[in-house]
């Protein structure tokens, strides 16, 4: 039929390599699932454990750890994760281009405007509020962005996945802040940080 | 199963398992989306000579896109599947189904 390529060998051998050549292409660029999800998750666990460590669950510390050293920690941890986000990015950049990247571009700054943003209303208003409290707006604000911003994500990449983890974040935020500052980190810590790693690994097996 | 047993037509440019792999990787990116000449060259392990050759008969078709643009001062050149090109894909995916079915394999 043609004589300047292979010919295709029979019919399951042809729709097997399709599969395959679609498999192959979908991981290698839309990058590793596992390092998207599992730094996140190891920053929430370590972030908001040492916060609940701080905080406890009946208003006495579990440890000597200040409000300042558990940010500490959770910033330097999420500034690990959001360096290999980045690494990624660049990885990538410059492959592709046409609307998915416009697509990318709109909502990384999404992601930016609505931190500083965040940044600015919690600033002002925590002086207002008990360290605790102060404490759990930040953390119930930014995960409410995060947890938007992932379903909103899935809207735009229609990526199942990532919506869900996005509802699980906000399911778990809410419930979180209603129980109070030292159950808040516990569940973020364990529910989301670990969930985030177990996410990842998971959706790196079902590639 | 096509009703009158008659065996579906299979495209001759698709038919062919180099330029099939390319189509197929094309065809994974979103509409409007190009991808760059070596990334598709990685992606497909084939050398940058025989991508081209395979490259040039699916643009003779009209099946695939090319824009050859720069990047600063390096030239880069892009690669997308046309509406025709996806069209061809799903066509001929769908003639190899139905070839699956008349030859008793799994339907």
């Amino acid at each position: 039929m043609t004589n300047d390529g292979e010919r295709v060998p029979s019919p399951e051998e042809t729709l097997r390599l399709i599969e395959e050549q679609r498999v192959a292409t979908v991981k290698a660029l839309r990058g590793d699932p596992l390092l998207l999800y599992a730094p996140w998750g190891m920053a929430w666990l370590l972030g908001f454990g040492a916060f609940f460590l701080h905080y406890g669950l009946h208003g006495v510390p579990y440890a000597p750890i200040s409000q300042n050293q558990a940010l500490g920690v959770l910033m330097s941890a999420q500034v690990v994760a959001g360096g290999l986000a980045a690494f990624g990015i660049v990885k990538m950049a410059g492959q592709v281009r046409g609307e998915t990247s416009a697509k990318g571009t709109m909502y990384g700054y999404s992601w930016f405007v609505g931190m500083v943003l965040l940044g600015v209303i919690a600033t002002r208003v925590s002086p207002m509020l008990p360290a605790a409290e102060s404490g759990l707006l930040w953390a119930g604000a930014s995960l409410m962005l995060v947890a938007v911003l992932y379903m909103t994500g899935g809207a735009i990449y229609l990526d199942w996945p990532m919506f869900f983890v996005g509802v699980w974040i906000a399911a778990v935020n809410a419930l979180g802040v209603l129980l109070g500052p030292g159950w808040h980190a516990l569940l973020t810590a364990v529910l989301l940080g670990g969930g985030q790693i177990a996410a990842g690994f998971w959706l790196r097996r079902r590639m | 199963m096509t009703a009158d047993n008659t065996l579906p037509e299979l495209d001759p440019v698709v038919h062919a398992q180099a330029r099939l792999r390319v189509m197929v990787t094309l065809n994974t990116l979103g509409d409007g989306d190009e991808i760059a000449f070596p990334t598709l060259k990685d992606l497909l392990a084939m050398t940058a000579g025989n991508l081209s050759v395979h490259l040039s008969k699916l643009e003779e078709a009209g099946y695939v896109h090319i824009t050859k643009t720069h990047k600063g001062r390096t030239p880069i050149t892009y690669v997308a599947l046309t509406k025709r090109g996806r069209l061809a894909l799903e066509d001929y995916t769908k003639a190899i189904r139905a070839l699956l079915d008349s030859t008793g394999g799994i339907s």
